[in-house]
């Protein structure tokens, strides 16, 4: 199968490759092994402000609205952190005081929205806070299985009836200007949490869970149909297996499931992630890139992988391929031609890229566009 | 309840201390327990969690041996809810003396340890997971044993004999009166109240940190520090103990235990003031795991879950302070006849498997001073949670048709079990997914266990200690311990500081799959949960 782009990986950067791409009129597909980082997505782009325009008007297509306010925003385990490009299921804050009462409303049962750590940050913030928990009928089919009550079998039946929890919490609510609810809404319809926000007397916080990350998956089943919508080939479930290089140019890649049919293309982008989706692998004495075996940046000394410290930056996590300016990765020193990474199989931070759901856009941007330009020429 | 006036104080709440304050209780003393961290920190629980048959030190220490099986055969009576049964292998490979077999199971018999060479084919059919290369093979009666557990339940009897526990609090001096002891002065770690108290006589059952304890009532031990590292592997590849048939020596035993695996140890002299921050190298590493893959080659393909090492409290004996004559057995010190002091007596060396024997002698010792006479009945009286000895009955007995978490849990718990508030389907609830805690179970040891951190409670319900190190039960737990303590502030730097001590404990073997769980956990305490 022949295609003029091939793209190996289909989480956050892989995807705005592939739909930059079809709708510049380019025939790609993308290889996807499985769930990725958007999975456990923030619903925060780290180390973006104000939208790039090309991606406003991108995840606008695809139906996602993106915002942004200099200021603040609220962590599941109550914290601040600086605000940052973001969802719309995520509220931004100019100050940490940004509500003078607020209800937070969990469900029975549910031990992964973390409320007393939610009240505890707010009342430092000089907000008084109110815990409820609803007990409802309709989880109790989930609730029977001790291991169900988790953000997405809750966030189906959400989506039968939020109108009802709408209701309820309303009812619950005293003087409270603000209701703080977990981020559960939404898994099929975007349209929910801005509902949500209309129909309740109070303003309404959605703040995170434990993983998996309901705007996550909803943001990547949106960028996946708008993709295909565009003409994209989505292969899910399988896996780049290798690949057949000749003088410093990829040919083709092969795939589990497709055996010998190869996958042909011009050019080729890796965006197969970090250690978590295998985009890089180690072992006691060495980190490798599996698909290319490109070069990776890496210390030679095990020991220097690693900090000590739990919540340090940690030296392996900004390990990653090797590339040239224009994000060409290296094989034995030589920059390969046709061939682009992006996202974190670049390590966790570049520079000129910044981190995480930040540096996958840019990365990919940057590599669109030497496609393009390259074949202008 | 706020006595500070007791008939005797033990510190350290290893299995030593534990289980001389359970005998003690036993005897009608009143007792109180004192321990400067959690139970099980010391080398309690940092060992293989290995039920010795005592064939390692058979043909040795032929005395270690026969204490070791006659304690071997209690505990699967008094701590049934503890102790697997799963017997043992030593194993003999090409590259090893085959004829070292019939020395060792000669000395076996000799001890009184039940060891039957088998052919070697029977040695592959009833453990498939040994090396298939082995020359030779014998059985004994080796198990495991879960330490923490084991610790836990002896603590618990003495508290409901009346016994008082004081954990996180550290002795920062003792009270004399002449040339007696008479009482200590205690420091809360996490409080910082300060308390005073008072009894005729302290047991030092601290075991390393025994010197220190020593120092502080005036007299000298000469402890022998020797760190031993140690692997837990993910996944649970051997039903048998398997251990190699030659004269003792690094990584040679390989103990399978609840849903894991573990090999070790290496033995390595350190100084006294790395007790506290003992470290595995990468050369421990790869040393363990080059030669468990001899034992069984499968571990060289399994994932490694953690690292770990303990120091095991040696003692040099008194008339050698180079160390050279270590001895393993165990050591009775009555300070009165050795050095004048009266009221303290210290009881330390030994091993896991002899606690609850150096507990009946420092007890005796005990009682003597005090004039009273009891005999000990700890060898014949089950611990709580063993009344019964098959976990699926107890199971049964509680639940119509127990769930796989509930069996999970009466296997752990025994008959305390029923300690659980069930009924309920919140209680049911799954907080640890790898290990199967439920709510009910977690809620039960915050009631019933003394748990004030994470880490307490990963001690007596295995939270956190599965596949995933405790990614998204350190979380769950957090939420209702916060609300059992009503601490929110406590709670968050608490869970900070389990993910630190889970961390200590992978980047040794960071590297693939691990790896991968590493970044996974990482990325998202720090940027999806913001701690």
């Amino acid at each position: 199968m022949r295609f003029d782009t091939v793209i190996i990986g289909g989480g956050l950067a892989g995807l705005v490759a592939g739909i930059s791409l079809q709708k510049e009129g380019r025939s790609t597909a993308i290889v996807s092994a499985g769930q990725n980082a958007l999975h456990f997505f923030s619903g925060s782009f780290e180390s973006l402000e104000e939208a790039p325009q090309r991606l406003s008007e991108l995840f606008g297509e695809a139906g996602i609205r993106l915002h942004y306010c200099s200021g603040i925003r609220l962590m599941p385990l109550g914290t601040f952190r600086p605000a940052a490009l973001s969802l719309e299921d995520v509220s931004l804050f100019e100050t940490p005081g940004f509500a003078r009462k607020a209800l937070i409303v969990n469900f029975a049962g549910y031990h992964d929205f973390f409320t007393s750590f939610l009240a505890e940050g707010l009342e430092k913030a000089g907000i008084a806070c109110r815990i409820q928990a609803l007990d409802l009928p309709e989880l109790e089919r989930i609730q029977a299985s001790p291991s169900e009550m988790r953000s997405v079998q809750i966030a189906r039946t959400m989506d039968r009836i939020w109108e009802k929890v709408v209701r309820e919490v309303g009812a619950l609510l005293g003087d409270e200007d603000t209701v703080i609810l977990p981020q559960v809404f939404g898994l099929r319809d975007i349209t929910v949490p801005g509902r949500i926000r209309q129909a309740m007397p109070a303003r309404v916080v959605f703040v995170g869970t434990l993983p998996p990350s309901v705007p996550g998956i909803r943001t990547q089943a949106l960028l996946k149909r708008r993709y295909e919508v565009l003409g994209g080939t989505y292969l899910s479930g399988d896996e780049v297996l290798e690949a057949d290089l000749e003088d410093g140019t990829v040919q083709s890649v092969a795939t589990r499931n497709l055996g010998t049919h190869r996958l042909l293309a011009e050019d080729f982008i890796l965006a197969s992630g970090g250690y978590f989706s295998k985009g890089l692998r180690s072992n006691p004495f060495r980190i490798w890139e599996p698909v290319f075996g490109l070069d990776v940046d890496f210390a030679g000394d095990r020991t220097a992988w690693y900090d000590p410290a739990f919540a340090a930056d940690q030296p392996y996590m900004a390990y990653g391929v090797k590339t040239d300016a224009s994000l060409h990765p290296l094989l034995d020193g030589m920059p390969v031609k046709n061939l682009y990474a992006v996202g974190s199989v670049l390590g966790a931070t570049r520079p000129e890229f910044g981190s995480g759901a930040g540096l996958a856009v840019r990365s990919a941007f940057r590599a669109v566009d030497a496609i393009l330009k390259e074949e202008a020429l | 309840m706020n006595t500070r006036e007791f008939d005797v104080i033990i510190l350290g709440g290893g299995i030593t201390g534990a289980g001389t304050q359970r005998d003690c209780a036993m005897r009608g003393l009143r007792t109180l327990l004192i321990e400067r961290s959690d139970i099980a920190t010391g080398a309690t629980g940092r060992n293989h969690g290995l039920l010795h048959s005592g064939a390692r030190y058979a043909v040795n220490d032929p005395e270690s041996a026969a204490e070791c099986i006659r304690e071997n055969l209690i505990l699967r009576r008094i701590a049934s809810h503890c102790v697997e049964e799963t017997d043992g292998l030593f194993i003999t490979l090409p590259e090893d003396d085959l004829a070292y077999q019939q020395t060792f199971t000669d000395a076996c018999r000799a001890a009184g340890i039940g060891a039957e060479i088998i052919d070697p084919d029977l040695a592959r059919r009833l453990e498939p997971s040994v090396n298939p290369a082995l020359t030779g093979a014998v059985r004994v009666p080796d198990g495991s044993v879960d330490p923490f557990r084991l610790c836990a339940a002896n603590m618990l009897d003495a508290k409901l004999r009346g016994g008082q526990v004081r954990l996180h609090t550290e002795v920062t001096g003792f009270i004399r009166e002449a040339d007696a002891i008479v009482g200590v002065h205690t420091r809360n770690r996490q409080t910082g109240a300060c308390e005073d108290f008072f009894a005729p006589v302290v047991v030092n059952a601290c075991g390393i940190w025994g010197q220190h304890i020593a120092a502080l009532a005036g007299v000298g031990i000469n402890m022998y520090p020797a760190k031993g590292a140690l692997l837990i592997f993910a996944h649970r590849i051997n039903r048998m103990v398997i251990n190699r048939c030659r004269k003792p020596s690094n990584a040679d035993i390989l103990v399978p235990g609840d849903t894991v695996c573990v090999i070790g140890t290496t033995s390595t002299r350190i100084p006294f003031e790395e007790c506290d921050h003992v470290a595995v190298t990468p050369e421990e590493v790869t040393l363990l795991v080059t030669e468990g893959a001899l034992l069984a080659p499968a571990l060289s393909s399994t994932r490694i879950l953690r690292a770990y090492a303990g120091v095991r409290p040696l003692v040099s004996s008194d008339d050698d302070p180079t160390g050279r004559n270590i001895s393993r057995g165990i050591v009775c010190l009555d300070h009165e006849s050795r050095d004048g002091l009266k009221g303290f007596v210290t009881i330390t060396g030994g091993k896991l498997m002899t606690y609850r024997l150096m507990a009946e002698i420092a007890t005796d010792a005990v009682c003597r001073k005090l004039g009273v006479e009891r005999a000990c009945e700890t060898a014949t009286t089950p611990l709580p949670g063993s009344e019964e000895r098959s976990y699926e009955a107890v199971a049964r007995k509680i639940w119509e048709a127990p769930s796989m978490a509930q069996k999970a849990a009466a296997a752990r718990m025994g008959t305390g079990v029923s300690r659980i508030r069930s009924g309920k389907r919140s209680d049911e609830a799954l907080i640890c997914e790898c290990e199967e805690v439920s709510v009910g179970e977690i809620n039960s040891a915050i009631d019933h266990l003394e748990v004030s951190t994470l880490t307490d409670l990963r001690r007596r319900t295995r939270v956190g200690m599965g596949t995933c190190q405790g990614e998204f039960c350190a979380c769950r737990a957090a939420g209702l311990l916060a609300r059992a303590h009503g601490c929110v502030e406590r709670e968050r730097e608490d869970l900070s500081d389990f993910l630190q001590e889970r961390w200590k404990g992978n980047f040794p073997i960071g590297w693939g799959d691990t790896l991968r769980e590493a970044e996974y956990t990482q990325w998202v305490y720090k940027h999806v949960l913001g701690l």
